[in-house]
């Protein structure tokens, strides 16, 4: 709710602000400028009308896109906060209507979705540090290109991308491992995302070989450069990564849904499933007769509302990083 | 389609896998009880015999979790289960929406709990290759209720169905006295009485029903349908096709469906090529240019099909015992649901009794092979005998326990739910959920299975009439057994889902009028030519073989 819309949302104000700040800058004076933009703002080419009118386009568009995408969004917290007859009818839109706040309290008086709730952090939070410590350090070894049968450690870890064992041998390998019904059994199989790794790789490469050499010159060992040298220049890639392994782990149900064995270790994204798509699996009519589901259409949203809301908090703290985290990375001289 | 092919082949691979671990293991299933599993079983266990386990007992179980009712380990029902049975369960807990899927990497995978409800006919074939799963018809002289019920409601040629080219069957299906009708049609009987349309028995008079309809609501279409899942028209096309003495909609939704018991040639025809399936697709069709059918009606998701019945934009939609209690919670005041008795067709009052008619609603139970070596084997099945088979299992996995969740009983007609205990419908007042609190009328335990007497039990007023009605339907003949063996079903599948596909779009073409059906007989060779009728001869083939080797 604050994120995406956020950025998308505020944009043709910031248009319609330049726009009037390339108008006046050649006029008024330059004191009224941020002073940040000032040499910026100066370097500014005296505006086209076509590009202008581009400009103007690209803003109607955009707001277009964002209203596509913040709609079913707003749609269901409508919904979580509408009483069912009006969803059922179809009449709730982006404003609830008879408005409830009872659902709420049902769900969240439901000590399971807490307790799968409290899981998720718990598996979010587990499986994100190994994920990035594994991840980190397996893209610093291979962004180095003396280093010995990295091709092959590059394709080994590509290898992965393309083919997998499937679920059964991967279910067989978890229990022969004695991960079943642990956190190992959904942070160690994910734990490195080959392309995050890629990309992390490609900004390792692109920092200056100068500053590691410097270290070394200084007597630090690999470790050290790494720990005080390298990680503290790669907080933006850090801080992205970071962000899509949480996400990816907050998000993801199949892993505690086949590993786990009882109800009690669920992730909140397993319950979520269970509801949501439970009442669609009524369609499968016949064979399921004998189990018909009927989950209120606003207990769903509400559940949706209660799961998404925290990591979309995560986005607007480490935004600012995001952009420049992920192009940093993808582009290599 | 996609699907199933897929999972198919993910269950055969595992399946291979769960092969050599079984193969490792030293233990080979042998076909009769194994020396020392009597432990804890009764000696003298038969037909109204209370079930007790000498000794306690506990058994590991895929416990299903129903959003609905969340399984809970401190329901009354496991309180009552021990003190009844001495049994407890070891459950693994597993949601609802993806259980297939677990399921097949639990079996697969050689973790599976012993014992695996919530199975439904044809899903155990998957794993019979493997080896994982127990061949239960081998040890059914085990289960006295079991065979009491399959003898006394004679039952044995629904069960041989399930018979694999070896002639075992692999699943405990669960059991009805008669076949149970749940879905129908559904309309606004505030309209009906407005109109003074009387409640329609037959397809025609459905026709002239929703000919009424449109003449009064010009802007309407009558029909707008829901459960467009997995395929097209589901319900409609299922229920309609079976008055035609066919196959479609939800009555084809696997490849096998397609071929068809034809009991007057005494031989399996193909479904989508049958001249009662163009005199269905014909009828359709002429509803639809008549105006009655919302040309979305086949293709809509469910729920926006329900808004144009809530906004008054259709009035006669698909629909089953509990739809009808939620759909008329979504309809505005003065406006009331009737689920409309299941019109009859060209065939009459009579019943399709298709692959698995009275073996089909509620879900079998699948035991895991490991069993074997149990020592507690025996009083394992003569358990599940009791819980599932018998008539007071049933009744307590149902109902619960007299005096606590419900008075009187079903026998002499007197049963009443105690009355701040509510489920489906029944009490709906009442604050304490016989399921969610209780844990009863689980659909792991309880499915819908057992006699008519005990199913009538649950309906509320306006179902019982339905189910009243349906007493005078009679059954087409069963299909006999014709199981395909493993190259024969690779390869029918292949064609199969080829097959399907095209007569799920071509129905559709034909109903909505974009493929005239002057243009029938060209469709038929299509079909042909898409090996139609070699995919028939591989039925009717395994169809004589079996005869041949089993009788």
């Amino acid at each position: 709710m604050v994120s995406e819309p956020a950025v998308t949302e505020s944009s043709p104000a910031r248009v319609a602000r330049q726009l009037d700040r390339s108008k006046a800058a050649p006029r008024g004076p330059a004191g009224d400028q941020v002073p940040g933009r000032r040499r910026g703002t100066r370097r500014w080419p005296p505006p086209t009308r076509a590009y202008q009118a581009f400009r103007v386009i690209n803003a109607i568009i955009l707001s277009l896109v964002a209203v596509a995408v913040l709609f079913p969004f707003l749609n269901v917290l409508a919904q979580s906060f509408s009483s069912e007859r009006y969803i059922n009818a179809g009449q709730v839109s982006l404003w609830p209507r008879g408005l409830n706040v009872t659902t709420y309290e049902h769900v969240m008086s439901d000590p399971l979705f807490w307790n799968n709730y409290r899981n998720t952090v718990f598996y979010t939070v587990t499986a994100t540090v190994v994920a990035m410590a594994v991840t980190t350090c397996y893209a610093y070894v291979l962004s180095k290109p003396h280093l010995r049968g990295r091709k092959v450690l590059i394709g080994i870890a590509v290898f992965t991308m393309f083919f997998n064992g499937g679920i059964i041998p991967n279910y067989v390998l978890v229990s022969f491992l004695h991960m079943r019904d642990t956190v190992w059994a959904i942070a160690l199989p994910n734990a490195i995302n080959v392309f995050n790794l890629l990309v992390m790789k490609s900004f390792f490469e692109n920092m200056p070989p100068e500053l590691e050499e410097a270290a070394a010159v200084d007597g630090m060992d690999t470790y050290r450069i790494l720990w005080r040298i390298v990680l503290p220049l790669s907080k933006a890639v850090i801080a992205t990564m970071t962000l899509f392994y949480a996400v990816m782990f907050w998000n993801s149900w199949f892993a505690a849904f086949l590993y786990m064995d009882n109800q009690g270790l669920f992730s909140v994204t397993v319950y979520l499933r269970n509801i949501v798509d439970s009442v669609t699996s009524v369609s499968n009519g016949q064979l399921a007769a004998g189990t018909q589901v009927q989950i209120a259409a606003n207990i769903q949203a509400v559940t949706v509302v209660l799961v998404a809301i925290p990591i979309l908090f995560i986005y607007p703290f480490i935004q600012r990083y995001f952009v420049s985290g992920v192009t940093l990375g993808a582009v290599k001289g | 389609m996609h699907q199933p092919s897929r999972r198919r082949f993910l269950a055969g691979a595992g399946g291979g896998a769960a092969a050599l671990a079984l193969a490792a293991c030293s233990n080979a299933p042998s076909s009769s009880a194994p020396a020392g599993s009597q432990s804890g079983g009764m000696k003298n266990f038969g037909v109204g015999t209370q079930f007790k386990a000498a000794e306690p007992l506990t058994f590991t179980i895929a416990m299903l979790s129903n959003p609905a009712y969340p399984y809970n380990a401190n329901w009354p029902f496991f309180k009552y289960l021990k003190q009844i049975t001495n049994v407890s369960f070891n459950p693994t807990v597993i949601p609802f929406a993806d259980y297939n899927t677990k399921i097949a990497a639990l079996v697969n995978g050689g973790q599976a709990p012993m014992i695996i409800p919530k199975v439904y006919p044809g899903e155990e074939d998957q794993y019979v290759a493997g080896g994982a799963i127990l061949p239960v018809s081998d040890y059914v002289h085990l289960m006295p209720n079991f065979q009491d019920k399959v003898a006394k409601w004679n039952l044995a040629g629904d069960l041989d169905q399930r018979r694999q080219s070896n002639g075992k069957y692999y699943l405990l299906p669960s059991l009805l006295q008669s076949v149970w009708q749940d879905y129908s049609l559904a309309t606004r009987a505030d309209i009906l009485d407005k109109l003074s349309i009387p409640t329609p028995g037959t397809w025609t008079g459905v026709q002239s029903m929703m000919l009424a309809m449109k003449h009064a609501y010009p802007h309407s279409y009558p029909l707008s349908d829901r459960f467009n899942q997995p395929t097209p028209g589901g319900n409609f096309l299922n229920i309609l096709s079976a008055a035609y003495g066919t196959a479609a909609g939800w009555g084809y939704q696997v490849p096998s469906n397609g071929a068809y018991w034809d009991a007057s040639s005494s031989a399996f025809v193909f479904a989508g090529s049958m001249p009662q399936y163009k005199a269905m697709v014909t009828f359709v069709n002429e509803m639809y240019n008549q105006g009655l059918i919302d040309p979305e009606s086949f293709t809509q998701a469910d729920t926006i099909a329900l808004q144009k019945l809530t906004s008054g934009k259709s009035f006669v939609i698909s629909d089953n015992a509990q739809g009808v209690v939620t759909d008329q919670a979504a309809l505005p005041a003065g406006q009331t649901m009737v689920k409309l008795p299941l019109p009859a067709g060209p065939l009459g009052k009579t019943l399709a009794q298709n692959a698995s008619g009275r073996i089909n609603s509620g879900g079998g139970v699948m035991i895991s092979s490991k069993a074997l070596s149990s020592p507690n084997f025996t009083a394992m099945l003569q358990f599940i005998d009791w819980l599932y088979y018998s008539d007071a299992g049933q009744l307590f996995a149902k109902w619960g326990v007299q005096g606590v969740t419900y008075t009187g009983s079903v026998a002499d007609g007197t049963f009443k739910l105690e009355p701040d205990v509510t489920w489906a419908g029944l009490n709906p007042a009442g604050t304490k959920k016989l399921n969610a609190t209780y844990g009863f009328s689980n659909g792991v335990f309880s499915t819908y299975t057992g006699s008519t007497q005990l199913l009538d039990s649950q309906f509320p007023p306006a179902e019982l009439d339905f189910q009243k009605g349906m007493a005078s339907w009679g059954l087409s003949p069963l299909a006999p057994p014709a199981p395909l063996t493993t190259t024969q079903q690779q390869s029918a599948t292949l064609t199969g889902n080829a097959l399907m596909s095209t007569v799920q779009s071509q129905t559709l073409q034909f109903i909505l009028g974009k493929r005239p059906l002057s243009q029938w007989d060209q469709y038929v060779s299509e079909l042909n030519s898409q090996g139609a009728s070699k995919f028939v001869s591989t039925y009717n083939q395994a169809y004589s073989t079996y005869k041949q080797q089993h009788g």
